[in-house]
């Protein structure tokens, strides 16, 4: 079974409006993915997003599925710059921030 | 000459010199003691002949006012005049709670600018991300404008959801048009609890130095919410680090204050010095990092783009993602359809 999600276009095409994204996380993603479903998310009314939004539309299933949960997830239309942003959530969800330290030195 | 004085102060009171922008931050910063003091009346003091400020100074100087009123402050402001001009279109004094001559406010010119506004909600955010374009006049420039909604997203966010700032945000901002480089400035400042509060509960080390606490704020998947290596299901921690980022590609000017600490990363008109994207902030050549006597109660941050320099938003991405270095390499492909 697949989830079909057409995403809102936000302020003329910029989706940036984490609480919606989060809405959609809770109530439709994260229980399909639960269900074994497959989702697809519809970005055709969506140009631009910030790395915020998509973090909080799909971090926690990659978090919490792994990468295997790559192969039930569609991005569905698309921009280059929108794929771009979704390229890096899902590096650093999967892949994780590389490691730091403090160093007071470096405060001067 | 930038200079600033101020006497032992028995009220808040805000010295302005005669320029205030990113560029000669520093002096302003250092001069000033904003939040010290008793009484009924705080004072911003205007240059006599002078006022240049740029969004930083303006969205400071709102934010400041704000906290003062909310303290029981009355602003009052000294050497108000034509000079002013500038500062009034910008809704700098609506924001204080002081009345500037609707005479010399009137002379109509055709602006570029986002007007000191204050944000205090996501309903609020909304309006501003959505009149950016008008206001801008980046219809145009679709990139470019996508980098200045995203600056402007991200920070206003940072504070309405990290400050705790009772007045929210004060965001402001102006493209330049006339002169090179082309570029567009944002400035966001709030009177919330600063960075180094924030971020100390989960980061202790952020509570024994300010420029510490600046440098884990600026590095990626760090947030004041839990430690880890992917952030938290609302927050990456990755806002600062990708504003930075965009301010860095574009070869623009970046600055965060709070408390007592600045950090600024300057403008470069070489190439060769925006390709290397360093993921701790203090490793850039190319930073300023200072501490002050007094502190700021709140966060500042500003971000330059250089709209000239914006070939592709989707460009900015695919070269954040090659400068920064996951610790696990991810194998399956995006179904991109």
């Amino acid at each position: 079974m697949i989830t079909k999600i057409r995403l809102a276009a936000g302020v003329a095409g910029f989706a940036e409006d984490k609480d919606y994204a989060r809405t959609l996380r809770q109530e439709k993603i994260l229980p399909a993915l639960e269900r074994g479903d497959s989702v697809t998310l519809d970005f055709t009314q969506v140009k631009y997003a910030t790395q915020s939004f998509v973090h909080a539309l799909i971090g926690e299933a990659l978090k919490k599925h792994g990468e295997s949960v790559l192969d039930r997830i569609e991005f569905k239309n698309c921009t280059p710059q929108l794929q771009s942003v979704i390229e890096l959530v899902v590096d650093y969800s999967l892949g994780g921030f590389p490691e730091h330290s403090v160093s007071a030195q470096k405060a001067g | 000459m930038n200079r600033t004085c101020y006497d032992n102060a028995e009220m808040p009171k805000l010295v302005v010199p005669n320029s205030v922008t990113i560029q000669n931050a520093r002096a302003f910063l250092a001069s000033n003691r904003p939040f010290v003091g008793r009484g009924k009346t705080a004072t911003l003091k205007l240059h006599p002949k002078w006022a240049h400020l740029d969004p930083m100074a303006l969205s400071m100087i709102a934010a400041w006012g704000a906290w003062c009123r909310r303290n029981g402050f009355t602003v009052k402001v000294q050497n108000l005049g034509r000079h002013a001009r500038y500062a009034a279109r910008m809704k700098l004094f609506d924001h204080l709670g002081v009345n500037y001559d609707a005479q010399i406010a009137a002379r109509e010119e055709a602006g570029r600018f986002l007007p000191v506004t204050q944000v205090t909600n996501r309903s609020e955010l909304t309006g501003v991300i959505g009149d950016i374009s008008a206001l801008l006049h980046m219809d145009s420039d679709p990139d470019g404008l996508a980098a200045v909604q995203y600056c402007v997203s991200e920070l206003i966010r940072n504070v309405l959801e990290h400050s705790g700032s009772v007045d929210g945000a004060f965001v402001c901002a102006h493209r330049y048009t006339k002169k090179k480089p082309h570029r567009v400035t944002i400035a966001v400042a709030d009177c919330g609890q600063g960075v180094a509060e924030h971020l100390g509960r989960a980061h202790p080390e952020a509570l024994a130095d300010d420029v510490i606490a600046l440098g884990l704020a600026m590095r990626p998947g760090v947030t004041g919410a839990i430690p880890g290596l992917y952030g938290t299901t609302d927050n990456a921690g990755a806002g600062l680090f990708i504003t930075r980022s965009i301010a860095k590609g574009t070869g623009g000017y970046f600055l965060l204050y709070s408390g007592g600490a600045g950090y600024r990363l300057r403008r470069t008109n070489s190439p060769d010095k925006q390709i290397v994207l360093y993921l701790d902030a203090l490793d850039e050549p190319r930073r300023d990092v200072w501490r002050f006597p007094q502190t700021w109660q709140g966060t500042v941050v500003v971000v330059e783009i250089r709209t000239d320099r914006i070939a592709d938003f989707q460009g900015f991405f695919q070269w954040i993602r090659k400068q920064m270095p996951t610790r696990l390499q991810v194998t399956r492909r995006i179904n991109f359809t």
